[in-house]
């Protein structure tokens, strides 16, 4: 049997805030907790407000299926379109920088979109598909030891690469 | 368990600027999308995602004085993967407007009244069979504001978590019968019209005071030995 996947709709601008609320903290009471945190904005720098993010990600060991880390995660842009992270930075998979699977949701956009947060411009397969030019904007801003910034525009100048998969 | 997931259809998947909807002009991507390989990261999952939230109200429709306005519906909605495989477990978040096409949400401006018996907002489990019911009301039509005359059918919005990353589905549940699905510029986005009629839900006959509504839902991926049945 063969099914056609359901058509993806837009979110629309009225997701509820209690779904968006209590999911954006991955680490709990680790000591190696991050912060990431940036700003989503649409054509003309505008910022987005209740856009919905979420994260899929390995543990600091790099595993996908450790039963005490969460690895999924959900923000919400505020009124300014800034979202926050607390996580843990993922450990390498096997072949692979380290990363973070960002996916996009809100109005305007009829379906998901996806992007990849990196910490550093390394060799990886899914950074190295991006044309070389804007691979940079794949790879989050260091602010400190424990904080990141990934900012996000979803068209416009410095537009954020997205994937088709 | 190997999870295959292939490529959206175009016919049957909706992307990019829409004539009818502006605000897609000015949020999706204006570069091409990138190909990527797709490796263990993308292909799990949040499997336990339920862990971080938890189910939190199934009926919205309330009972006896808390009873929310407007006509009583159950949708059974089903949830498999493109192999029809069932997706126990699968979690579902639902949420719509009320029966006068308000939203729960601060950031609605709709002159409509707001229900205070009704909250719309629902997160369910599917059993192992992936079925998950949803008792509520039906959500009435709103206008979209200055958008010259276009009003949204009705319809509930579902979240729904497969089995990997990839199969992630946001969408919308119409009902059948509307005049105002003719011209939705969301669910008219979706090209080919057999895509587009499995959006709509479809009315069961029942003995009950509530109507009953049928929905399934695909999330993307399969298992990869699924072919060979």
């Amino acid at each position: 049997m063969k099914l056609v996947p359901t058509a993806e709709m837009t979110l629309g601008p009225f997701f509820p805030r209690e779904f968006a609320q209590g999911a954006n903290d991955l680490a709990s009471a680790s000591a190696n907790a991050i912060e990431i945190t940036g700003r989503v904005t649409e054509l003309d720098g505008k910022p987005l407000d209740n856009l919905v993010l979420e994260i899929w990600q390995a543990d600091a060991a790099g595993r996908l299926d450790n039963p005490d880390f969460p690895g999924w995660g959900r923000a919400a842009t505020d009124a300014k379109g800034e979202y926050r992270f607390r996580t843990v930075r993922p450990g390498a998979l096997p072949g692979r920088a380290a990363h973070i699977n960002f996916l996009i949701l809100y109005s305007g956009l009829m379906r998901q979109l996806q992007t990849t947060l990196f910490f550093e411009a390394a060799r990886d397969p899914v950074l190295d598909a991006v044309e070389a030019s804007r691979r940079n904007l794949l790879v989050a801003q260091r602010v400190s030891e424990k904080r990141y910034r990934f900012d996000i525009r979803l068209r416009g100048d410095d537009e954020t690469p997205f994937f088709d998969d | 368990m190997a999870i295959v997931v292939e490529r959206r259809d175009p016919l049957t998947q909706a992307q990019g600027v829409e004539r009818g909807y502006a605000q897609t002009a000015r949020r999706w991507p204006a570069a091409p999308l990138v190909r990527r390989p797709l490796g263990a990261s993308e292909l799990s999952g949040p499997q336990p995602v339920l862990q971080r939230l938890p189910a939190v109200r199934g009926d919205l429709a309330g009972h006896g004085e808390k009873r929310a306005l407007g006509q009583l519906i159950r949708v059974r909605i089903r949830v498999v993967d493109e192999g029809g495989v069932p997706v126990g477990g699968a979690a579902v978040e639902a949420w719509h407007c009320n029966a006068a096409g308000k939203y729960i949400h601060p950031n609605d401006s709709h002159d409509a009244p707001v229900d205070p018996n009704f909250y719309g907002a629902a997160r369910l489990t599917a059993n192992d069979a992936g079925l998950v019911e949803l008792r509520t009301i039906k959500p009435g039509a709103y206008p979209v504001p200055d958008t010259g005359g276009w009003w949204r059918p009705p319809h509930i919005h579902f979240s729904v978590w497969g089995r990997v990353w990839l199969s992630r589905l946001v969408t919308q549940m119409f009902f059948p019968g509307e005049p105002l699905n003719e011209a939705d510029a969301i669910l008219n986005a979706i090209r080919d019209p057999q895509a587009r009629a499995r959006c709509v839900a479809q009315h069961v006959p029942s003995q009950t005071n509530e109507l009953v509504y049928d929905y399934q839902v695909v999330v993307r991926g399969r298992e990869s030995t699924a072919l060979m049945r």
